[in-house]
């Protein structure tokens, strides 16, 4: 029936999906088959090879730019492969491999930071008897299952397809969230209010699509495009639309007003999973805004100009005030996933002058913060992460690699020259300057010397505190998170030494089909 | 709305505006009521006058698959999970956040009115939409569903089922305890009582022999002496004073 039609699916371009959520299922069937014991390595394995496999995939769909289904050569919306689309599959698949060595981690803290049974009621005798044990293996099929979620969600080319995939990066993510061994029931707490909150904005979207589809007769972000210029029904659809959709996208993305469940979340899911949210999620997010503004919503731009430049600026400026109260390592690092955010608002504002350098920025933010957190996890007090700024006093004294590694971090978060963060935080407000953004690039900059202080406070803290008697331990990590932090410190400081080729390659890869 | 109005035919008016106020009641009383059963009920009366809405928009198909699955499956398996865990279960009205509950609903109300004060804008000046094939009777509803289900949505259509895995891997690591050890069965137990080592025969009960017959009482030997196998691991064993060693004269005679 599909042959007589004429629908021609284009199978390379949708390997690296097929790929991921194959090896998701795959995953299930190992949980189901293999002993307890054994489990790991396999998943382990299965996990990172398929993600390698996806990234190559990607690689060799380089330059396509068409959408993955058609009939008789005519495009269907619901999966498209551009170059943004695809430069951002192949960043998620990268960070991807890197979040799941760290999930993997198993030396800093015995069995790892997952529970080995979330239904074993928390602090019951139970729960203590499998402290020692080790964590569940589920975690990996399920971050294989966001984060191919996640790669749909960046290629969505319609409305639906995006809701599918939003649905299916996140649901992964509220359970992965209530995972965490130590303080479970903050994590629970976390998980549940990621979950009720997400499920909100989700019904928010689900909204502004209705009204969307009220407006342009059409789910599909190109057509919607056309019917801001030529269409006859009331623009009223159109602005309660956008603004929906705005929310829910706004809400996974973390902007200020919709940033509540950041800090909150971020403390009490694992720190692995944690990373995974700081550094891929954010990717989904902004890639998802990106085409949404860019493909969907470009013709009307007007009308939403003026409040998203309002959303931005509070985000800015909220987030980087509130990461100058925090006390907790872990609340500082969300509050300062906030303001990035901003920055990458102004980018998404920016429309088509500025879509190579947001990527380029979420690729550096995502591997500098990723290698942040999985050196939050190896500062431990006893057991537990010492998450308290003041438990890092002195810590260049006692274990100064592991401060200096830190210090590259908190420098390269903080955008001094020579990092990552100096290379992004510069090609995008140059951009968002072409752009005639002056006021939003201001802001960001004033915005960005306030964010530093709290990190230089840190780094203050780390060489010129005297450490305390009874200061945490630097936990010796396995191959596992020592890869993830060297791979992290590498890209910071590559990408900070040595942009041009990246940035050669955003740039070829900044337009969206159908724009 | 008078251009919509009179789009419609006069059965569909009058179907719409009885059936319009009963949907909306269901939906206020499902955040009003404070019993959940109820709740659900509610709920159900909403799903089932919207697919009475869909029918009538010509789309049968969704109508009953919206009863079937919605009010036949989904409310029922709801209505189940409900009964597991007490029906006579309600919402605590305990306010965590003093006032918290005053604001929601101002700011649920202004979110409310905001919207249908945009929408009534927008549906006046709607124009209809040209009849779609299925509505005309060129191609059957059915038919036209299958062909987006089957081409332009085709992959998040497979990828929902990704969607339903996680929700039952995740239901069942937030629900379901492994029983560790294995089950032991009759053959497992008598191979270990007949152990050597272990004694045989039926332990003696508490307050054997003895002048009390409260559960912490120790058992006592023919030669007086406590047998430690009467004693429960749970129950403390308890130090006698001498008022309750003596005789309490149980045989019935003074002295």
């Amino acid at each position: 029936m599909n042959e007589a039609q004429g629908l021609q699916i284009d199978w390379a371009g949708l390997a690296p999906m097929i790929i991921v959520f194959a090896a998701a299922f795959g995953g299930l069937l190992v949980e189901a088959t293999v002993p307890r014991a054994r489990r790991l390595p396999v998943q382990v394995a299965l996990a990172v090879a398929a993600l390698a496999a996806a990234f190559i995939a990607v690689v060799l769909n380089s330059g396509k730019n068409a959408a993955a289904f058609a009939i008789e050569g005519t495009g269907l919306g619901s999966v498209v492969l551009d170059g943004p689309g695809l430069f951002l599959q192949g960043t998620l698949a990268i960070l991807a491999i890197v979040a799941v060595l760290l999930l993997a981690e198993r030396r800093t803290t015995r069995g790892g930071d997952f529970v080995a049974e979330a239904a074993v009621v928390a602090d019951s005798a139970a729960d203590r008897a499998q402290q020692r044990e080790d964590g569940a293996t589920e975690i990996f099929p399920l971050t294989l299952f966001a984060v191919g979620g996640m790669m749909m969600f960046v290629t969505a080319g319609d409305l639906l397809t995006m809701f599918v995939a939003l649905e299916m990066l996140s649901l992964p993510l509220y359970l992965l969230c209530g995972l965490a061994k130590r303080r479970r029931l903050i994590s629970q707490e976390a998980a549940l209010k990621y979950f009720l909150l997400g499920a909100f904005a989700s019904a928010f979207y689900v909204y502004g699509m209705a009204m969307l589809y009220g407006f342009a007769g059409t789910v599909d972000l190109a057509g919607i495009n056309r019917a801001g210029v030529s269409s006859g029904q009331p623009r009223m659809f159109l602005y309660l639309g956008v603004a929906m959709i705005a929310v829910a996208l706004l809400f996974k993305a973390a902007a200020v007003p919709f940033h509540m469940w950041t800090p909150d979340v971020y403390t009490g899911a694992p720190t692995p999973v944690t990373a995974l949210m700081a550094a891929c999620v954010k990717v989904a997010a902004f890639g998802g805004l990106l085409r949404v503004f860019n493909v969907g919503l470009a013709s009307s731009a007007w009308d939403w100009h003026l409040i998203l430049t309002i959303i931005a600026v509070a985000t800015m400026i909220g987030g980087a005030i509130f990461a100058v109260t925090q006390r907790n390592i872990k609340r500082l690092l969300a509050y300062s996933s906030i303001a990035n955010a901003g920055y990458l608002l102004v980018g998404v504002i920016a429309l088509g002058d500025a879509v190579g350098q947001t990527m380029f920025y979420l690729a550096a933010y995502g591997f500098t913060v990723i290698a942040a957190f999985a050196v939050v996890s190896l500062v431990r007090d006893g057991d537990e992460e010492a998450t308290h700024l003041a438990r890092w006093a002195g810590l260049g004294k006692k274990s100064p690699a592991t401060a200096v590694v830190f210090t590259v971090l908190m420098l390269a978060l903080a955008g001094l020259p020579f990092t990552s963060g100096f290379t992004a935080k510069f090609s995008l407000f140059a951009a968002a300057l072409q752009a005639d953004e002056l006021g939003l690039v201001i802001v960001g900059v004033v915005s960005s010397a306030i964010l530093a202080f709290p990190y230089l406070k840190v780094v203050v803290l780390l060489w010129l505190n005297e450490p305390a008697p009874d200061a945490p331990t630097v936990n010796l990590p396995s191959p596992m998170a020592g890869t993830v932090v060297a791979a992290g410190v590498a890209a910071t400081i590559l990408l900070g030494v040595a942009p041009g080729p990246l940035l050669d390659i955003v740039d070829q890869a900044s337009v969206f089909l159908n724009t | 709305m008078i251009e919509l109005a009179q789009a419609a035919s006069t059965g569909e008016a009058v179907f719409f505006w009885i059936l319009a106020p009963i949907a909306l009641g269901g939906a206020v009383g499902l955040i009003l009521a404070r019993s959940a059963v109820h709740a659900a009920l509610m709920l159900a009366i909403t799903m089932m006058c919207l697919a009475v809405f869909y029918i009538m928009q010509a789309a049968p198909f969704l109508g009953f698959v919206q009863i079937m699955v919605y009010t036949g499956a989904i409310m029922m398996l709801f209505l189940f999970v409900l009964m597991l865990f007490g029906r006579d279960s309600k919402d605590s009205m305990f306010e965590t956040l003093r006032g918290q509950r005053f604001f929601a609903i101002c700011l649920g109300i202004g979110l409310a009115a905001l919207l249908s004060a945009g929408l009534a804008r927008a549906v006046s000046g709607m124009t209809m939409a040209p009849e779609a094939p299925w509505a005309t009777g060129a191609q059957s509803n059915v038919e036209a569903i299958a062909e987006a289900l089957f081409s332009t949505y085709l992959f998040p259509f497979e990828v929902v089922s990704g969607v339903l895995t996680v929700a039952a891997v995740g239901a069942l690591m937030f629900a379901h305890v492994a029983k560790k050890g294995g089950h032991r069965g009759q053959k497992e137990h008598s191979r270990e009582r007949f152990a050597p080592g272990v004694y045989p025969g039926p332990r003696p009960g508490p307050g054997v022999f003895a002048t009390s017959d409260s559960t912490a009482t120790p058992a006592l030997r023919p030669d007086g002496s406590i047998e430690p196998a009467s004693l429960s691991e749970y129950v403390p064993p308890r130090q006698l004073t001498a008022a309750e060693t003596a005789p309490k004269h149980t045989e019935g005679r003074e002295g």
